[in-house]
C-alpha cells in the first residue's frame, strides 16, 4: 500500500516560534528516516534558513517575478539539512500587494512543477502569523494540509490568536478534512505555563501534544544558522525536538476545534493566575 | 442555507438584467469630456465589458477620440496581484503621455487594485507635480455602481484638476454649472445635453454644460468655480457634486428634480431658474414665447392625428428607467398627453437617503394625479410588477429598456426604449428632452403605436 503524504500547516502568533519548531522538528523526522519538505508561506522568507543554513534560497514569487512562467523547480526547491527539501514562497515588499494572493499563486506553481512527489512523507507549511485573509489559508482549503498544529506559550496574546486560529479552522473543517493535530507550547518560562497550555488545549477539544522548553541553545543554534539537533546534537534541547517529532509521527488524535468565547478564554487565564502575575509582577 | 435577506418585492442581493455598470463604468464620463482621456488600472475584460454594454448596446453610441477601444489599460495579472501594479501603472502612465493626447487625463482604478491596495493616489501624484494635468480616481467596482463611479470621478476632477489650476477668485455673472444626466447611461445624454444647453443659453444664461459636444472640455471645466450657481437637473444625480461645490466655492445650488419635457415642464424650469436667482426674467418670458410659438406650430398639426386616430392609440403607460427619466417622462406624459400613469420602476439604485423625496414628486405629477413609485434593480422582478399590473381595456406602452421587449410581447403592448440598455435604437443626436425632444418623443410613440399592426 502507498504510503500516506501527510500535510501539515503549523499556525500560531507572530514572533512565536512557529519557523524555529518547524525545523527543529522536521530535522527530528528525517532522523526518523522521513522524507520532508518545508513550505515557507511567510513573505519574510525565513522560514528554511536553519535547515539551508541561511537565506540562501531564491523565493518562488521572485522566481516567478524575474522568469515568468518558465520556472525550473531546481531554480526554487533546495535541499537542506537531513535531505529536507525547502521552499520559500515569498512575497510582496511589506506595505504592497497582496502576500495572501501571493502563497495560493506559489503552492499552484508548486504543484504544477511536480514538488509533491510520492516518496515524501511529510509536507510541512509554516504559515505567517495569524489567519488575517484568505490567502493565509489556504494551505488548509481545498484539502492540502489536512493536520494543523499550533504554536503558543503562556502568553496571553498567544492564546488569543491559538484561539482565533481555532476559529478559522472550525470554519474550514465544516467543509474539508482539515483537523487540529495539538497545541505544540513553545515555552516562555511563565509561571504554570504548562498546566495553562493544557487546561487551554483540553477546552478548545485537542491535546497539548509536547512541551518544548526554553533553551538558550536554541539562540546558539539560530546564530549559527542551524537546526539544534544539527548544532548540538548531544544536546538536551535536541531531544526535546527529536520527542516532538516522534509524537507527531505517532499521532492519532484529530479534532475540530471547539474555539471558545472571549470570556470563557479570559476566565482560564485569570484561573491560572496568568491576570494575577500583571498586576503584582512589574519585573522586565 | 442561510437567510438571504429580501425587499418588499422579494429581491435579494443577487439581480438579473442588470441596468446599469460598476464604479469603473464611470471611465465613460471622462471620455464624455472633450480632450480628456482615462487611464484604466484593471484587470483584462474590465473595459471592454463597461465599454461594451454602456456604450455599444447601448444606442450603439460608439468609443471616438478616448472611449471603446482606446483609454489605456494595465490589464492586471496576478503578479500584479502578488507584488502590487504601482509599478505598472507608472509605466503605463509613462507611455500613455509619450503618445497619448490629452487636456486631462483620469486614471481609474477598479477593483483588483483596489482591494490589494495599490495606492494609485501616490503614482498620481508624482506626475501631478510635474505639472501633468492628470487625476486618480478610486473606482473598485464594489464601490458601487456608474452613478456612484460617476460622483467619484467628478469629485475628483473638481478636488485634483480644478482646484489646481482654476482661477478661483472671481465669480461670473450668469454662468452655471449643469450637472443633470449620466453621459453614455442616459442613451440620448448627447442630444439631450445640447438641448439642454441650448434652452438655457436662450433664456439669458452662460452654461457650462460640462460633457458632450457643446462642452469646452478641460477649460470649461476650469471655470467651474468661476459660475454663480450650480444648477441639478435630475431627481439625485448631481446634488453631491453641488453639495460639494457649495462647500468648496461657497456657490448656492438650485434643484430642479425634473429633466424637462415639453413646452410646460420647459417653461416651469426656465422660470424656476430665473426666480432662483433673480436673473434673465425678461429674457426666459421673451424665450419661452418663441419656443412656444414654434412648438405649439407642430402640436397643432399632431392634434389632428392624436384625436382623430380611431384605430386605437394606448392609454395607461409604465416607466422602467433610470430616475431621471423616469420622472421626466411621467411629468410630460401625465401634463401634456393625459396618459394614465399604471406603473412606475426606477432601477439606478437611487441612494435611499433620496428615495422618499423622489416618491414624494410622485404623488404630485399633477394637481389631480398622483402615483407610486417603486426602486427595483432585478429585471425578473420588473417583469413580474409589469405583469400583474391592470393597464385598463387597451395594451399600455411600456418605457423601459431593451430587457422589456418579452414582457411587453407579452402583454401585447408597445415598447419605447429610453433607459440603458437600449439595444435596439442607433443613436446619434437624438433628445428626448427640452421642446425639440418633446416633439421627437411624440413621434417615436405614436410611430411605434401605430407600426406595430403594419
Amino acid at each position: 500500500m502507498a504510503k500516506e503524504l501527510r500535510q501539515i500547516a503549523i499556525y500560531g502568533k507572530g514572533g512565536i516560534g512557529k519557523s524555529t519548531t518547524t525545523q527543529n522538528l522536521t530535522a527530528g523526522l528525517t532522523e526518523l528516516g522521513k522524507n520532508v519538505m518545508v513550505v515557507g508561506c511567510d513573505p519574510k522568507a525565513d522560514s528554511t534558513r536553519l535547515l539551508l543554513g541561511g537565506l540562501a534560497q531564491k523565493t518562488v514569487l521572485d522566481t516567478l517575478r524575474d522568469e515568468g512562467d518558465e520556472v525550473e523547480l531546481d531554480s526554487i526547491l533546495k535541499t537542506g539539512f537531513g535531505g529536507t527539501r525547502c521552499v520559500e514562497s515569498g512575497g510582496p515588499e511589506p506595505g504592497v500587494g497582496c502576500a495572501g494572493r501571493g502563497i495560493i499563486t506559489s503552492i499552484g506553481l508548486l504543484e504544477r512543477l511536480g514538488a509533491y512527489t510520492d516518496d515524501l512523507d511529510y509536507v510541512f507549511y509554516d504559515v505567517l502569523g495569524d489567519v488575517v485573509c484568505g490567502g493565509f489559508a489556504m494551505p488548509i482549503r481545498e484539502g492540502k494540509a489536512k493536520e494543523i498544529y499550533i504554536v503558543a506559550s503562556g502568553e496571553m496574546m498567544s492564546l488569543y490568536a491559538a484561539n482565533n486560529i481555532s476559529k478559522g479552522i472550525s470554519r474550514y473543517a465544516a467543509k474539508g478534512g482539515v483537523r487540529l493535530g495539538g497545541i505544540i507550547c513553545n515555552s516562555r518560562n511563565v509561571d504554570r505555563e504548562i498546566e495553562l497550555l493544557r487546561a487551554f488545549a483540553e477546552e478548545l477539544g485537542t491535546q497539548l501534544i509536547h512541551f518544548v522548553p526554553r533553551d538558550n541553545v536554541v539562540q546558539h543554534a539560530e546564530i549559527h544558522k542551524q537546526t539544534v539537533i544539527q548544532y548540538k546534537p548531544q544536546a538536551k534541547q535536541a531531544d526535546e525536538y527529536r520527542q516532538l517529532a516522534r509524537k507527531i509521527e505517532e499521532n492519532e488524535m484529530f479534532v475540530i476545534p471547539k474555539p471558545m468565547t472571549q470570556d470563557r478564554l479570559e476566565e482560564i487565564l485569570l484561573e491560572y493566575g496568568l491576570m494575577d502575575n500583571i498586576e503584582d509582577d512589574y519585573r522586565i | 442555507m442561510p437567510k438571504i435577506k429580501q425587499d418588499k418585492n422579494g429581491q435579494t442581493n443577487s439581480i438579473s438584467q442588470v441596468r446599469y455598470g460598476c464604479a469603473l463604468g464611470a471611465m465613460h464620463s471622462v471620455s464624455a469630456i472633450p480632450g480628456a482621456i482615462p487611464i484604466t488600472h484593471c484587470g483584462p475584460g474590465c473595459v471592454d465589458k463597461q465599454y461594451m454594454s454602456l456604450s455599444f448596446y447601448n444606442g450603439y453610441q460608439g468609443g471616438g477620440y478616448s472611449g471603446g477601444a482606446v483609454p489605456p489599460s494595465s490589464n492586471l495579472q496576478e503578479k500584479d496581484v502578488v507584488f502590487g501594479g504601482a509599478k505598472h501603472l507608472e509605466q503605463l502612465i509613462e507611455a500613455s503621455l509619450k503618445i497619448m493626447d490629452a487636456d486631462l487625463f483620469v486614471v481609474l482604478n477598479g477593483c483588483i487594485p483596489e482591494i490589494v491596495g495599490d495606492d494609485i493616489g501616490a503614482v498620481v501624484a508624482r506626475y501631478q507635480e510635474k505639472g501633468v494635468p492628470i487625476v486618480s480616481a478610486e473606482t473598485g467596482g464594489f464601490k458601487g455602481n456608474n452613478f456612484t463611479g460617476h460622483e467619484i470621478v467628478t469629485e475628483a476632477i473638481i478636488e485634483q484638476f480644478v482646484d489646481k489650476y482654476a482661477d478661483k477668485s472671481k465669480k461670473q455673472k450668469g454662468l452655471i454649472n449643469v450637472w443633470s444626466e449620466l453621459p453614455f447611461q442616459n442613451t440620448f445624454w448627447r442630444g439631450d445635453l445640447t438641448e439642454l444647453k441650448r434652452i438655457l443659453e436662450g433664456a439669458g444664461w452662460q452654461v457650462n454644460i460640462l460633457f458632450g459636444y457643446g462642452s469646452k472640455g478641460a477649460a470649461e471645466w476650469l471655470t467651474i468655480p468661476n459660475a454663480e450657481f450650480n444648477l441639478v437637473v435630475g431627481p439625485w444625480l448631481g446634488l453631491k457634486t453641488a453639495k460639494l461645490l457649495e462647500k468648496k466655492y461657497g456657490q448656492p445650488y438650485l434643484h430642479l428634480p425634473v429633466l424637462p419635457i415639453g413646452a410646460k415642464q420647459a417653461g416651469e424650469f426656465l422660470r424656476a431658474i430665473a426666480a432662483f436667482a433673480k436673473e434673465n426674467e425678461v429674457q426666459t418670458e421673451a424665450f419661452i414665447k418663441q419656443e412656444e410659438r414654434e412648438y405649439y406650430y407642430y402640436l397643432e398639426y399632431f392634434t389632428d392625428f392624436y384625436a382623430e386616430y380611431w384605430w386605437g392609440l394606448p392609454a395607461a403607460y409604465a416607466v422602467v428607467s433610470d430616475a431621471a427619466y423616469n420622472l421626466a417622462i411621467n411629468k410630460f406624459l401625465v401634463n401634456q398627453l393625459g396618459l394614465i400613469p399604471a406603473k412606475q420602476i426606477i432601477t439606478d439604485h437611487t441612494p435611499e437617503k433620496y428615495q422618499e423625496a423622489i416618491r414624494e414628486q410622485y404623488r404630485q405629477l399633477a394637481e389631480d394625479v398622483s402615483a407610486e413609485v417603486e426602486f427595483v434593480e432585478d429585471g425578473y422582478i420588473v417583469g413580474e410588477l409589469l405583469r400583474q399590473q391592470d393597464y385598463g381595456h387597451k395594451p399600455p406602452v411600456i418605457f423601459g429598456t431593451s430587457w422589456e421587449r418579452d414582457i411587453v410581447k407579452e402583454l401585447k403592448g408597445h415598447i419605447v426604449e429610453v433607459s440603458y440598455p437600449v439595444s435596439y435604437d442607433v443613436v446619434l443626436n437624438k433628445t428626448y428632452i427640452g421642446y425639440r425632444g418633446a416633439l421627437t418623443l411624440l413621434e417615436t410613440i405614436f410611430t411605434t403605436a401605430i407600426s406595430k399592426s403594419a
